[in-house]
Protein backbone atom coordinates (compact mmCIF):
# COMPACT_ATOMS: atom_id res chain seq x y z
CA UNK A 1 0.00 0.00 0.00
CA UNK A 2 2.96 2.43 0.91
CA UNK A 3 4.77 1.63 -1.68
CA UNK A 4 1.92 2.19 -4.05
CA UNK A 5 1.02 5.74 -2.67
CA UNK A 6 4.44 6.84 -3.48
CA UNK A 7 4.05 5.33 -6.69
CA UNK A 8 0.90 7.53 -7.63
CA UNK A 9 2.53 10.77 -5.99
CA UNK A 10 5.77 10.62 -7.93
CA UNK A 11 3.72 10.05 -10.83
CA UNK A 12 1.13 13.22 -10.03
CA UNK A 13 4.49 15.14 -9.13
CA UNK A 14 6.32 14.40 -11.81
CA UNK A 15 3.35 15.65 -14.20
CA UNK A 16 2.54 18.48 -12.21
CA UNK A 17 -1.20 17.34 -11.69
CA UNK A 18 -2.96 15.64 -8.76
CA UNK A 19 -2.01 12.17 -7.87
CA UNK A 20 -3.69 9.66 -10.22
CA UNK A 21 -5.85 7.12 -8.69
CA UNK A 22 -6.15 3.16 -9.75
CA UNK A 23 -9.10 1.62 -10.00
CA UNK A 24 -9.65 -1.81 -10.46
CA UNK A 25 -12.84 -3.06 -12.82
CA UNK A 26 -13.74 -6.80 -12.04
CA UNK A 27 -16.67 -7.45 -15.13
CA UNK A 28 -18.61 -10.59 -16.61
CA UNK A 29 -17.80 -11.63 -19.61
CA UNK A 30 -21.35 -11.51 -20.97
CA UNK A 31 -22.94 -8.25 -20.21
CA UNK A 32 -20.69 -5.68 -18.74
CA UNK A 33 -17.85 -6.03 -20.55
CA UNK A 34 -19.47 -6.61 -23.78
CA UNK A 35 -21.14 -3.37 -22.42
CA UNK A 36 -17.81 -1.71 -21.72
CA UNK A 37 -16.53 -2.96 -25.72
CA UNK A 38 -19.72 -1.16 -26.90
CA UNK A 39 -19.27 1.98 -25.18
CA UNK A 40 -15.17 1.56 -26.46
CA UNK A 41 -16.53 0.63 -29.91
CA UNK A 42 -19.46 3.95 -29.72
CA UNK A 43 -15.44 6.40 -28.97
CA UNK A 44 -17.39 6.86 -25.77
CA UNK A 45 -14.86 9.22 -23.40
CA UNK A 46 -14.12 7.34 -20.51
CA UNK A 47 -11.76 8.24 -17.74
CA UNK A 48 -8.02 6.48 -18.15
CA UNK A 49 -7.61 4.99 -14.67
CA UNK A 50 -9.80 1.96 -14.75
CA UNK A 51 -8.24 -1.26 -15.46
CA UNK A 52 -10.50 -3.57 -16.18
CA UNK A 53 -10.58 -7.57 -14.98
CA UNK A 54 -12.64 -9.82 -17.52
CA UNK A 55 -14.18 -13.19 -15.87
CA UNK A 56 -16.51 -15.47 -16.82
CA UNK A 57 -19.46 -14.73 -14.51
CA UNK A 58 -20.35 -12.57 -11.66
CA UNK A 59 -20.47 -15.55 -9.42
CA UNK A 60 -16.77 -15.71 -10.05
CA UNK A 61 -16.16 -13.17 -8.18
CA UNK A 62 -14.66 -13.89 -5.12
CA UNK A 63 -15.37 -10.99 -2.50
CA UNK A 64 -11.19 -11.51 -1.38
CA UNK A 65 -10.28 -10.53 -4.82
CA UNK A 66 -11.64 -7.07 -3.80
CA UNK A 67 -10.14 -6.91 -0.40
CA UNK A 68 -6.54 -8.15 -1.95
CA UNK A 69 -6.91 -5.29 -4.64
CA UNK A 70 -7.15 -2.95 -1.89
CA UNK A 71 -4.24 -4.26 0.00
CA UNK A 72 -2.34 -4.13 -2.97
CA UNK A 73 -2.89 -0.78 -3.26
CA UNK A 74 -5.84 -0.04 -5.50
CA UNK A 75 -7.75 3.33 -4.77
CA UNK A 76 -11.48 2.05 -5.82
CA UNK A 77 -12.60 -1.32 -6.83
CA UNK A 78 -15.93 -1.68 -9.49
CA UNK A 79 -17.79 -4.84 -9.66
CA UNK A 80 -20.29 -5.27 -12.85
CA UNK A 81 -22.09 -8.24 -14.28
CA UNK A 82 -25.43 -8.81 -16.11
CA UNK A 83 -28.79 -7.59 -14.47
CA UNK A 84 -30.47 -10.16 -12.41
CA UNK A 85 -32.46 -12.20 -14.12
CA UNK A 86 -30.45 -11.80 -16.87
CA UNK A 87 -27.45 -13.97 -16.04
CA UNK A 88 -25.61 -15.89 -19.20
CA UNK A 89 -25.50 -19.02 -16.41
CA UNK A 90 -28.55 -18.07 -15.27
CA UNK A 91 -28.09 -17.60 -11.66
CA UNK A 92 -24.81 -16.45 -11.28
CA UNK A 93 -25.10 -12.84 -10.51
CA UNK A 94 -27.94 -13.86 -7.71
CA UNK A 95 -25.51 -16.06 -5.54
CA UNK A 96 -23.34 -13.10 -6.20
CA UNK A 97 -25.18 -10.04 -5.13
CA UNK A 98 -25.31 -11.63 -1.68
CA UNK A 99 -21.48 -11.90 -1.62
CA UNK A 100 -20.63 -8.75 -2.44
CA UNK A 101 -23.48 -6.78 -0.36
CA UNK A 102 -21.50 -8.29 2.75
CA UNK A 103 -18.51 -6.73 0.79
CA UNK A 104 -19.94 -3.15 0.71
CA UNK A 105 -21.04 -3.62 3.88
CA UNK A 106 -17.99 -4.87 5.47
CA UNK A 107 -15.24 -2.65 3.99
CA UNK A 108 -16.18 0.64 5.23
CA UNK A 109 -15.95 -1.49 8.74
CA UNK A 110 -12.64 -2.13 7.61
CA UNK A 111 -11.56 1.69 7.68
CA UNK A 112 -12.13 1.76 3.59
CA UNK A 113 -14.40 4.67 2.60
CA UNK A 114 -17.50 3.49 1.60
CA UNK A 115 -17.10 5.35 -2.25
CA UNK A 116 -14.42 3.31 -2.79
CA UNK A 117 -16.64 0.09 -4.03
CA UNK A 118 -19.10 -0.05 -6.16
CA UNK A 119 -20.91 -3.38 -7.15
CA UNK A 120 -23.47 -2.98 -10.28
CA UNK A 121 -25.15 -4.43 -13.37
CA UNK A 122 -24.39 -3.16 -17.16
CA UNK A 123 -25.81 -4.95 -19.73
CA UNK A 124 -24.07 -5.58 -23.35
CA UNK A 125 -26.29 -3.32 -24.94
CA UNK A 126 -26.03 -0.71 -22.16
CA UNK A 127 -22.81 1.49 -23.64
CA UNK A 128 -23.70 4.55 -22.35
CA UNK A 129 -24.46 3.21 -18.82
CA UNK A 130 -21.37 2.34 -18.82
CA UNK A 131 -19.89 5.17 -19.45
CA UNK A 132 -21.77 7.14 -17.03
CA UNK A 133 -21.23 4.35 -14.53
CA UNK A 134 -17.44 4.55 -15.04
CA UNK A 135 -17.19 7.88 -14.80
CA UNK A 136 -19.35 8.51 -11.68
CA UNK A 137 -17.18 5.92 -9.55
CA UNK A 138 -13.53 7.43 -11.21
CA UNK A 139 -14.63 10.61 -10.15
CA UNK A 140 -16.14 9.85 -6.41
CA UNK A 141 -12.24 7.86 -5.77
CA UNK A 142 -10.82 10.82 -7.29
CA UNK A 143 -12.35 13.06 -5.04
CA UNK A 144 -11.15 11.40 -2.26
CA UNK A 145 -7.77 10.48 -3.80
CA UNK A 146 -5.01 7.79 -3.55
CA UNK A 147 -5.43 5.67 -0.06
CA UNK A 148 -2.88 5.99 2.69
CA UNK A 149 -4.66 3.43 4.77
CA UNK A 150 -2.52 0.83 6.58
CA UNK A 151 -4.76 -1.98 7.63
CA UNK A 152 -5.98 -2.56 4.20
CA UNK B 1 -8.22 -50.09 25.29
CA UNK B 2 -4.58 -49.91 27.55
CA UNK B 3 -4.53 -47.66 30.03
CA UNK B 4 -2.61 -44.04 28.60
CA UNK B 5 0.08 -43.11 30.45
CA UNK B 6 -0.56 -39.70 32.68
CA UNK B 7 2.33 -37.00 31.35
CA UNK B 8 1.26 -34.08 34.01
CA UNK B 9 -1.43 -34.90 36.59
CA UNK B 10 -4.66 -33.38 35.54
CA UNK B 11 -6.83 -32.49 38.90
CA UNK B 12 -9.58 -34.71 40.06
CA UNK B 13 -13.14 -33.10 39.47
CA UNK B 14 -14.47 -35.02 42.62
CA UNK B 15 -18.58 -35.02 43.54
CA UNK B 16 -20.82 -33.35 41.07
CA UNK B 17 -20.71 -30.03 41.74
CA UNK B 18 -24.36 -29.14 40.12
CA UNK B 19 -27.36 -31.14 38.78
CA UNK B 20 -26.24 -30.55 35.72
CA UNK B 21 -22.71 -32.17 35.49
CA UNK B 22 -24.13 -34.89 37.36
CA UNK B 23 -26.62 -35.73 34.87
CA UNK B 24 -24.24 -35.41 32.08
CA UNK B 25 -21.41 -37.56 33.49
CA UNK B 26 -24.69 -40.59 34.19
CA UNK B 27 -25.54 -39.58 30.18
CA UNK B 28 -21.62 -39.89 29.21
CA UNK B 29 -21.42 -43.40 31.09
CA UNK B 30 -24.52 -44.65 30.24
CA UNK B 31 -23.64 -43.80 26.39
CA UNK B 32 -20.18 -45.44 27.13
CA UNK B 33 -21.48 -48.74 28.78
CA UNK B 34 -24.51 -49.07 26.67
CA UNK B 35 -21.47 -49.12 23.82
CA UNK B 36 -23.83 -46.63 22.08
CA UNK B 37 -20.45 -44.54 22.07
CA UNK B 38 -16.90 -44.98 21.37
CA UNK B 39 -16.02 -42.25 23.40
CA UNK B 40 -17.46 -38.71 24.64
CA UNK B 41 -16.08 -35.28 23.87
CA UNK B 42 -16.43 -33.39 27.17
CA UNK B 43 -14.61 -30.67 29.61
CA UNK B 44 -12.55 -31.80 32.79
CA UNK B 45 -10.27 -29.87 34.71
CA UNK B 46 -7.21 -29.00 33.61
CA UNK B 47 -4.00 -28.83 35.83
CA UNK B 48 -5.52 -26.62 38.06
CA UNK B 49 -9.62 -25.72 39.20
CA UNK B 50 -9.16 -22.22 37.41
CA UNK B 51 -9.40 -23.96 33.74
CA UNK B 52 -11.50 -26.75 32.41
CA UNK B 53 -10.26 -28.31 28.96
CA UNK B 54 -11.29 -30.97 26.59
CA UNK B 55 -11.79 -34.46 27.50
CA UNK B 56 -12.05 -37.44 25.83
CA UNK B 57 -13.70 -39.95 27.57
CA UNK B 58 -13.66 -43.78 26.67
CA UNK B 59 -14.08 -45.28 29.97
CA UNK B 60 -17.19 -45.25 31.82
CA UNK B 61 -15.48 -44.46 34.94
CA UNK B 62 -13.86 -41.74 33.89
CA UNK B 63 -16.74 -40.04 33.23
CA UNK B 64 -17.08 -39.02 36.73
CA UNK B 65 -13.97 -36.19 35.58
CA UNK B 66 -16.36 -35.23 33.60
CA UNK B 67 -17.53 -30.84 34.54
CA UNK B 68 -19.79 -28.22 33.61
CA UNK B 69 -19.96 -25.14 34.95
CA UNK B 70 -18.61 -21.34 33.66
CA UNK B 71 -15.01 -22.36 33.01
CA UNK B 72 -16.55 -24.61 29.90
CA UNK B 73 -16.37 -22.49 26.93
CA UNK B 74 -14.53 -24.77 24.49
CA UNK B 75 -16.65 -25.46 21.65
CA UNK B 76 -16.05 -29.10 21.30
CA UNK B 77 -17.80 -29.36 17.93
CA UNK B 78 -14.43 -28.13 16.48
CA UNK B 79 -13.11 -32.30 17.31
CA UNK B 80 -16.22 -33.31 14.39
CA UNK B 81 -14.97 -31.14 11.84
CA UNK B 82 -13.22 -32.71 8.39
CA UNK B 83 -15.81 -36.03 9.00
CA UNK B 84 -14.91 -37.13 12.01
CA UNK B 85 -11.32 -38.98 11.35
CA UNK B 86 -10.50 -40.75 14.61
CA UNK B 87 -11.42 -43.53 13.99
CA UNK B 88 -12.98 -43.67 10.59
CA UNK B 89 -15.96 -45.71 11.71
CA UNK B 90 -16.36 -44.53 15.58
CA UNK B 91 -19.32 -43.74 17.23
CA UNK B 92 -18.96 -40.34 19.13
CA UNK B 93 -21.04 -38.66 22.06
CA UNK B 94 -20.03 -34.81 22.13
CA UNK B 95 -21.86 -32.60 24.60
CA UNK B 96 -22.73 -29.17 23.62
CA UNK B 97 -23.83 -25.85 24.54
CA UNK B 98 -26.28 -23.44 23.02
CA UNK B 99 -23.55 -21.61 20.36
CA UNK B 100 -21.88 -25.10 20.07
CA UNK B 101 -25.12 -26.85 18.66
CA UNK B 102 -25.40 -23.73 16.40
CA UNK B 103 -22.09 -24.97 15.06
CA UNK B 104 -22.89 -28.30 14.79
CA UNK B 105 -26.49 -27.44 12.59
CA UNK B 106 -24.08 -25.59 10.59
CA UNK B 107 -21.77 -28.43 9.90
CA UNK B 108 -25.14 -31.23 9.66
CA UNK B 109 -26.81 -28.55 7.06
CA UNK B 110 -24.00 -28.85 4.78
CA UNK B 111 -23.99 -32.46 5.77
CA UNK B 112 -20.05 -32.27 7.07
CA UNK B 113 -20.51 -34.66 9.47
CA UNK B 114 -22.65 -38.25 9.72
CA UNK B 115 -25.60 -37.40 12.30
CA UNK B 116 -25.64 -41.35 12.52
CA UNK B 117 -22.89 -41.88 14.23
CA UNK B 118 -23.25 -38.75 16.71
CA UNK B 119 -24.35 -38.94 19.88
CA UNK B 120 -25.26 -34.92 20.86
CA UNK B 121 -25.95 -34.38 24.97
CA UNK B 122 -27.37 -31.05 25.39
CA UNK B 123 -26.13 -28.78 28.27
CA UNK B 124 -28.16 -25.62 28.95
CA UNK B 125 -26.07 -23.06 29.55
CA UNK B 126 -25.84 -20.14 31.82
CA UNK B 127 -23.11 -17.87 30.17
CA UNK B 128 -19.41 -18.77 30.36
CA UNK B 129 -17.10 -16.89 31.96
CA UNK B 130 -13.25 -14.89 30.36
CA UNK B 131 -10.64 -16.41 32.52
CA UNK B 132 -8.83 -13.38 30.71
CA UNK B 133 -10.71 -11.13 32.65
CA UNK B 134 -10.16 -12.27 35.93
CA UNK B 135 -6.73 -13.05 35.28
CA UNK B 136 -5.99 -8.82 35.29
CA UNK B 137 -7.17 -8.33 38.19
CA UNK B 138 -4.25 -10.07 39.68
CA UNK B 139 -0.55 -10.01 39.80
CA UNK B 140 0.01 -13.45 40.20
CA UNK B 141 -1.13 -16.75 38.66
CA UNK B 142 -4.83 -17.92 39.37
CA UNK B 143 -5.46 -21.47 40.17
CA UNK B 144 -8.69 -22.20 41.62
CA UNK B 145 -12.05 -20.54 40.11
CA UNK B 146 -15.27 -21.29 42.34
CA UNK B 147 -18.39 -20.69 41.86
CA UNK B 148 -21.37 -20.02 44.07
CA UNK B 149 -24.13 -22.49 44.36
CA UNK B 150 -26.79 -20.16 42.34
CA UNK B 151 -23.93 -18.90 40.08
CA UNK B 152 -24.26 -15.39 40.28
CA UNK B 153 -20.38 -15.26 42.50
CA UNK B 154 -17.03 -16.10 40.90
CA UNK B 155 -14.48 -16.80 43.66
CA UNK B 156 -11.03 -16.55 42.15
CA UNK B 157 -7.30 -17.82 44.52
CA UNK B 158 -4.19 -17.08 43.25
CA UNK B 159 -1.33 -19.62 44.08
CA UNK B 160 -0.01 -16.97 46.75
CA UNK B 161 -3.45 -17.99 48.36
CA UNK B 162 -5.07 -13.80 47.71
CA UNK B 163 -8.97 -14.69 47.10
CA UNK B 164 -10.81 -11.77 45.34
CA UNK B 165 -15.02 -12.02 44.35
CA UNK B 166 -16.22 -11.23 41.21
CA UNK B 167 -20.16 -10.83 40.04
CA UNK B 168 -20.30 -13.55 37.31
CA UNK B 169 -22.60 -11.16 35.27
CA UNK B 170 -18.97 -9.01 35.35
CA UNK B 171 -16.87 -11.21 33.84
CA UNK B 172 -18.84 -13.59 31.64
CA UNK B 173 -17.71 -13.37 27.88
CA UNK B 174 -18.83 -10.82 25.96
CA UNK B 175 -21.11 -12.77 23.71
CA UNK B 176 -22.44 -15.09 26.41
CA UNK B 177 -23.74 -11.63 27.84
CA UNK B 178 -26.20 -11.06 24.67
CA UNK B 179 -26.51 -15.01 23.98
CA UNK B 180 -29.87 -15.14 22.72
CA UNK B 181 -29.88 -19.14 21.93
CA UNK B 182 -28.74 -20.34 25.40
CA UNK B 183 -30.66 -23.92 24.93
CA UNK B 184 -29.04 -26.82 22.54
CA UNK B 185 -30.60 -26.39 18.97
CA UNK B 186 -29.57 -29.97 18.39
CA UNK B 187 -29.39 -32.50 20.95
CA UNK B 188 -30.05 -36.38 21.69
CA UNK B 189 -30.56 -35.96 25.49
CA UNK B 190 -30.54 -32.93 27.23
CA UNK B 191 -28.45 -32.36 30.58
CA UNK B 192 -30.94 -29.92 32.23
CA UNK B 193 -34.30 -28.09 32.01
CA UNK B 194 -34.25 -25.15 29.40
CA UNK B 195 -32.83 -21.85 30.86
CA UNK B 196 -34.36 -18.61 29.96
CA UNK B 197 -32.25 -16.76 27.40
CA UNK B 198 -30.35 -13.51 28.60
CA UNK B 199 -31.66 -11.77 25.88
CA UNK B 200 -35.10 -12.29 23.95
CA UNK B 201 -36.44 -10.60 20.57
CA UNK B 202 -34.15 -8.21 18.44
CA UNK B 203 -30.26 -9.14 18.53
CA UNK B 204 -27.99 -6.43 19.58
CA UNK B 205 -24.45 -6.28 18.74
CA UNK B 206 -21.94 -4.84 21.60
CA UNK B 207 -18.87 -3.54 20.28
CA UNK B 208 -19.89 -3.60 16.78
CA UNK B 209 -21.92 -0.46 17.00
CA UNK B 210 -19.30 1.83 18.82
CA UNK B 211 -16.59 1.03 16.32
CA UNK B 212 -18.99 1.96 13.59
CA UNK B 213 -19.37 5.33 14.91
CA UNK B 214 -15.64 5.98 14.15
CA UNK B 215 -14.08 7.71 11.17
CA UNK B 216 -12.77 5.99 8.22
CA UNK B 217 -9.53 7.11 9.64
CA UNK B 218 -9.81 6.20 12.94
CA UNK B 219 -11.57 2.92 12.22
CA UNK B 220 -8.26 1.62 9.83
CA UNK B 221 -5.80 3.27 12.31
CA UNK B 222 -7.98 0.91 15.08
CA UNK B 223 -7.11 -1.85 12.83
CA UNK B 224 -3.82 -1.88 11.93
CA UNK B 225 -3.35 -1.23 15.32
CA UNK B 226 -5.33 -4.60 16.12
CA UNK B 227 -4.18 -6.64 13.61
CA UNK B 228 -0.53 -5.69 13.30
CA UNK B 229 0.05 -7.84 16.42
CA UNK B 230 -1.20 -11.20 14.49
CA UNK B 231 1.56 -13.73 14.30
CA UNK B 232 -0.49 -15.89 11.90
CA UNK B 233 -0.31 -18.82 14.45
CA UNK B 234 -4.21 -20.46 12.69
CA UNK B 235 -4.74 -21.05 16.50
CA UNK B 236 -7.91 -19.45 15.36
CA UNK B 237 -8.66 -21.21 12.41
CA UNK B 238 -8.23 -24.38 14.26
CA UNK B 239 -10.42 -23.76 17.30
CA UNK B 240 -13.26 -22.42 14.81
CA UNK B 241 -15.55 -25.58 14.55
CA UNK B 242 -16.96 -24.17 10.64
CA UNK B 243 -13.64 -23.48 9.56
CA UNK B 244 -12.62 -26.75 7.81
CA UNK B 245 -10.65 -26.84 5.04
CA UNK B 246 -7.12 -27.11 6.69
CA UNK B 247 -4.28 -27.68 4.45
CA UNK B 248 -5.98 -26.72 1.54
CA UNK B 249 -6.98 -23.48 3.09
CA UNK B 250 -6.78 -20.81 0.37
CA UNK B 251 -4.60 -18.79 3.00
CA UNK B 252 -2.14 -21.48 2.03
CA UNK B 253 -2.16 -21.45 -1.39
CA UNK B 254 0.70 -19.78 -3.91
CA UNK B 255 -1.78 -19.76 -7.02
CA UNK B 256 -3.95 -18.20 -6.18
CA UNK B 257 -1.93 -16.12 -3.91
CA UNK B 258 -4.14 -13.98 -1.30
CA UNK B 259 -2.05 -14.22 1.61
CA UNK B 260 1.75 -13.38 1.22
CA UNK B 261 4.87 -14.26 3.57
CA UNK B 262 4.95 -10.70 4.02
CA UNK B 263 4.00 -9.45 7.59
CA UNK B 264 2.46 -6.53 8.44
CA UNK B 265 -1.25 -5.27 9.08
CA UNK B 266 -2.85 -5.56 5.43
CA UNK B 267 -1.53 -9.33 5.03
CA UNK B 268 -2.95 -10.03 8.76
CA UNK B 269 -6.09 -8.39 8.15
CA UNK B 270 -6.57 -9.93 4.56
CA UNK B 271 -6.09 -13.00 6.49
CA UNK B 272 -8.48 -12.95 8.55
CA UNK B 273 -11.19 -11.81 6.35
CA UNK B 274 -10.54 -15.10 4.33
CA UNK B 275 -11.78 -16.69 7.41
CA UNK B 276 -14.55 -14.07 8.05
CA UNK B 277 -15.91 -14.81 4.64
CA UNK B 278 -15.65 -18.72 4.53
CA UNK B 279 -17.39 -18.88 8.16
CA UNK B 280 -20.59 -16.57 6.90
CA UNK B 281 -23.20 -18.15 7.09
CA UNK B 282 -22.15 -20.53 9.57
CA UNK B 283 -20.77 -18.67 12.39
CA UNK B 284 -22.66 -17.84 15.09
CA UNK B 285 -20.37 -15.70 16.96
CA UNK B 286 -19.08 -18.53 19.38
CA UNK B 287 -16.25 -16.53 20.31
CA UNK B 288 -14.00 -20.10 19.94
CA UNK B 289 -11.22 -17.52 17.86
CA UNK B 290 -11.28 -14.70 20.48
CA UNK B 291 -10.34 -17.44 23.25
CA UNK B 292 -7.56 -19.07 21.14
CA UNK B 293 -6.10 -16.03 20.03
CA UNK B 294 -3.16 -15.65 21.45
CA UNK B 295 -2.74 -12.01 20.86
CA UNK B 296 -6.08 -10.94 22.10
CA UNK B 297 -7.01 -9.85 18.57
CA UNK B 298 -10.66 -9.18 19.01
CA UNK B 299 -12.38 -10.96 16.01
CA UNK B 300 -15.69 -10.74 17.43
CA UNK B 301 -15.35 -7.47 15.98
CA UNK B 302 -15.34 -8.85 11.96
CA UNK B 303 -17.80 -11.64 12.76
CA UNK B 304 -19.93 -10.00 14.94
CA UNK B 305 -20.22 -7.11 12.33
CA UNK B 306 -20.74 -10.32 9.45
CA UNK B 307 -23.59 -11.72 11.73
CA UNK B 308 -24.93 -8.33 12.01
CA UNK B 309 -25.30 -7.65 8.28
CA UNK B 310 -26.20 -10.93 7.25
CA UNK B 311 -29.06 -10.37 9.95
CA UNK B 312 -29.93 -6.98 8.98
CA UNK B 313 -29.62 -8.24 5.26
CA UNK B 314 -31.63 -11.56 5.18
CA UNK B 315 -33.04 -12.13 8.48
CA UNK B 316 -30.27 -14.41 8.75
CA UNK B 317 -28.82 -16.17 12.00
CA UNK B 318 -26.12 -19.57 11.46
CA UNK B 319 -27.26 -22.56 12.72
CA UNK B 320 -30.34 -22.04 14.15
CA UNK B 321 -32.67 -23.85 11.67
CA UNK B 322 -31.53 -27.68 10.78
CA UNK B 323 -33.77 -27.15 7.97
CA UNK B 324 -32.32 -23.97 6.50
CA UNK B 325 -29.76 -23.35 3.80
CA UNK B 326 -26.52 -22.02 4.50
CA UNK B 327 -26.37 -18.51 3.34
CA UNK B 328 -24.37 -18.21 0.63
CA UNK B 329 -25.59 -21.35 -0.83
CA UNK B 330 -28.74 -20.23 -1.82
CA UNK B 331 -30.59 -17.21 -2.82
CA UNK B 332 -33.94 -15.76 -3.41
CA UNK B 333 -35.11 -13.74 -7.17
CA UNK B 334 -36.55 -11.31 -4.68
CA UNK B 335 -34.21 -10.79 -2.24
CA UNK B 336 -33.63 -6.86 -1.89
CA UNK B 337 -30.29 -5.38 -1.63
CA UNK B 338 -28.64 -1.85 -2.17
CA UNK B 339 -26.84 -2.67 -5.53
CA UNK B 340 -26.65 0.79 -6.90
Amino acid sequence: MAHAATTAEAAGAASGSAPEVKVLGIVCNWCSYAGADGAGTARLKQPLNLRLVRVPCTGRIDPLFALKAFENGADGVLISGCHPGDCHYSEGNYYARRKFELLDRMLPFLGVEPERFRYTWVSASEGTRWQQVVTEFVNQVKALGPRTGRAL
Amino acid sequence: MAPQPEVIARVSAGPPANPTEAKVRELAKAALAEGKVDYVIGWCYGYDRSQAIPAFVRDPDEADELIVNGLVHHNLVTFLKRKMPDPPNAKIGVCVKGCDSRTLVALLQEELVDRERLYVIGVPCRGTIERRKIEKEFTDEVVDIAFSADRTTVTATTRGGETKDFATDDVLRSQCTVCRYPNPRYADDLAAEEVTPRLEGEPTWPSVDEFELLSPAEKDAKMAEVFETCIRCFACIHACPVCYCWDQCVCRSRSPELVSQRVGPAENLVFQMIHMFHVAGRCPSCGACDQACPVEIPLYLLHRKMNKELYDMLGFEAGVDLDAKPVFQTFRIEDVLGEH
